[in-house]
């Protein structure tokens, strides 16, 4: 008799029947500062904003933890906050990413479960007393472009000295970080097919692979 | 000894044909593609194409040298009989494109002498060439070389600082460094070199990084960082490594 | 959008369908046009031991903004709110470990929704884990978001439709924000007073 179905239940049905977009692929690599300029350049012709340009933006990311007194680090739910600091009248994004699987040789990309919420700003207020604690934070300016599904970024990543975002930023490193990823549902693994060969006409500018995350404990 | 020249022409006529229609074919699929698909045609599909027909291009010329190609120069053509109506089979043939052959166009397409005002206009100079005297014409032909050579070197200098620089650069692998990857998806995965370097306390504090209250800090985004700053770049590794060391003797979350 | 004052309707000796009939018939009489159905949903969460001091989560779902989801963190001296995408839900279930459904509150307050001129209507009938509590009555007036500016005119109006029962105060937690622009997470808050008061009541005959 209802015409109004509650929320949960349609949020159910979209999870059965898996057009909810919670998995990320993901490639990574990165480009000296130098050479930046011809990757812009490359990624200006490969990819479909040739109109518009590349979007830039100027990001702060907060990193939170949840987790109790005596939970063991698995059971700690990460999660992200993301803002934009040029834009303020954007909505914030809530990211929750999970453990990433590196799969076997014949999977061209890294997948890990991943779910994007655009939220209002109340966010980092409202994590801080759920529980959750700030694990790091810190600003990314690059430029984003789109190609089909795929999404590319290049940023370059700050740490904050002082504790406020745009006040002083220092460079972590002399290279631009460089993602190409896409979110799709479950099961759609085609569309790494179609990252690798992306990937490919990158080359040799960048290496884009699949990095694996245990190696990077031992990063100095 | 004369059939065989025969089937080995026949046969070489047979190959240049097929490759012929082979070109032929690639470029009416291409110039279908420029014109249907220019929307959603990629650079990419299009140098693919431009690659095939260059690759046809290659092995018709191939066959043309090749020494068992019979030398095609020295075979004739003769038209025996021209006539103004229309020939249904030749029209077949030629995609009807051709559909007579009538004296008005077999000049055009048997021609294997040059155009007349080509012809008289060859006949000029050769003629001018005849003229020339011996020392004269030695003259110019030094001249000439002299100025070729020096083009010759020029080119074959810059060809090899060239070839020298992209070596070089290939082999260097100057683009990008691995050690610059690990390090900057270690920081925006797990946040190594991030954690809260220069607060006064040492130890992050929920309220220590807060957010900042809403309203743009100073100028917007900005040009990007262009290189950056020699000076903080050579310290910030050191400071990484140390903040590093403390977190993990001191984990602020462990109680 | 505009501002939406939320009142519950009281059912004296009468069924809930039957309430629910009576003011169909009573604005029905005055104009109102039936515009489909409407659904509001609370489920409420609450933190497990081993996170420090008790915290509540209400998650709480508007059939009038079907994309989104809102919530309600209540840590016992303050309150946030937050808007987001419907996705948060399953982001809630991610959370299972720390924060879990306290069983038998899922309340609702579903029912017909109708239009009359610049006013929206939902009649609602409010059940907790599926037994009857009461009746909500929800009323927008759609052309203005300054709830003081308008305050006079709704009331005139829910005392036309719901007669004495319509108290001459805003409702308190409106009263505080009378010339603040009104916003969807205000109607939220107000159906999450509402059903806290119901879930503490004892059950209702149906």
């Amino acid at each position: 008799m209802w015409e109004s179905q509650s929320a949960m239940d349609s949020l159910t049905s979209a999870v059965r029947s898996n057009i909810i977009p919670n998995q990320e692929y993901l490639l990574q690599g990165s480009i000296l500062d130098v050479y930046v300029e011809v990757l812009l350049h490359r990624l200006r012709g490969l990819c479909d904003n040739v109109d518009s340009g590349p979007e830039s933006f100027n990001d702060h990311e907060l990193c939170f933890t949840l987790r109790g007194s005596n939970t063991s680090p698995q059971m700690a739910i990460p999660l992200r906050v993301r803002r934009a600091l040029d834009v303020q009248d954007a909505p914030w994004q809530l990211r929750y990413v999970g453990q990433h699987e590196l799969g076997g040789r014949n999977r061209p990309t890294l997948v890990r479960s991943s779910l994007d919420v655009a939220c209002s700003n109340t966010i980092v207020e409202f994590l801080t007393e759920l529980g959750c604690r700030i694990d790091f934070e810190y600003i990314a300016r690059g430029y984003m472009f789109r190609k089909g599904r795929m999404k590319i970024t290049v940023s370059k990543i700050f740490k904050m000295v002082a504790n406020k975002p745009g006040e002083s930023v220092e460079p972590i490193s002399q290279s631009y970080l460089v993602e190409l990823s896409v979110l799709a549902p479950s099961g759609q693994n085609a569309i790494a097919e179609d990252m690798r060969i992306f990937a490919e006409q990158l080359k040799p500018l960048v290496e884009l692979e699949k990095i694996d995350y245990k190696r990077l404990i031992h990063v100095p | 000894m004369q059939q065989r020249e025969e089937k080995q022409l026949e046969s070489a006529l047979e190959s240049i044909i097929l490759r012929v229609n082979d070109l032929k074919s690639s470029i009416a699929a291409m110039i279908f593609k420029v014109e249907n698909e220019y929307d959603t045609m990629n650079w990419p599909t299009f140098l693919d194409n431009y690659a095939l027909l260059s690759g046809h291009l290659t092995s018709l010329s191939k066959i043309l040298s090749h020494d068992k190609c019979p030398p095609l120069r020295n075979l004739t053509i003769l038209p025996l009989m021209l006539s103004p109506e229309r020939d249904e089979q030749l029209a077949q043939v030629t995609e009807h494109r051709v559909s007579t052959f009538a004296h008005d166009i077999v000049p055009d397409y048997l021609r294997t002498k040059l155009e007349p005002m080509a012809e008289t206009k060859m006949n000029q100079l050769e003629h001018k060439a005849a003229s020339l005297t011996y020392d004269n014409a030695q003259k110019q032909v030094a001249a000439y070389q002299k100025v070729v050579s020096h083009i010759w070197d020029i080119v074959s200098k810059s060809r090899e600082e060239w070839e020298v620089e992209s070596s070089s650069r290939g082999n260097a692998q100057q683009n990008s460094n691995v050690a610059d990857t690990d390090m900057l998806v270690a920081a925006v995965s797990m946040g190594k070199g991030l954690k809260m370097v220069g607060n006064p306390n040492g130890q992050p504090g929920p309220t220590g990084c807060m957010v900042p209250p809403p309203g743009r800090p100073g100028s917007g985004p900005g040009p990007m960082p262009p290189s950056t700053q020699p000076m903080t770049m050579n310290k910030a590794p050191s400071a990484i490594k140390t903040n590093i060391k403390s977190a993990t003797q001191i984990h602020p979350y462990s109680r | 959008m505009g501002v939406t004052i939320l009142q519950q309707f009281p059912i004296e000796n009468r069924t809930g369908p039957a309430t629910i009939e009576l003011l169909t018939k009573r604005i029905s009489a005055l104009g109102a046009v039936q515009q489909g159905h409407f659904l509001v949903d609370c489920e409420t969460y609450s933190s497990v031991a081993n996170l420090g001091p008790p915290r509540t989560v209400h998650v709480l779902h508007n059939s009038e903004q079907p994309a989104s989801c809102f919530s309600i963190l209540d840590t016992g001296t303050k309150t946030i709110p937050l808007a987001a995408d419907g996705l948060f839900d399953l982001l809630m279930l991610k959370m299972n470990y720390f924060y879990q459904a306290k069983k038998q509150t899922k309340a609702e307050s579903k029912g017909p929704r109708f239009e009359i001129g610049d006013f929206c209507v939902k009649l609602g009938t409010v059940t907790v884990s599926q037994n009857f509590k009461g009746i909500l009555v929800e009323v927008e007036y759609r052309p203005c978001v300054v709830p003081g500016m308008c305050w006079e005119l709704i009331r005139e109006f829910m005392q036309g439709v719901l007669g004495s029962s319509v108290q001459s105060n805003p409702p308190p937690y409106l009263a505080t924000r009378m010339q603040e622009n009104y916003t969807p997470i205000d109607t939220i808050h107000q159906y999450l007073e509402h059903f806290t008061m119901f879930r503490k009541s004892p059950g209702m005959r149906t």
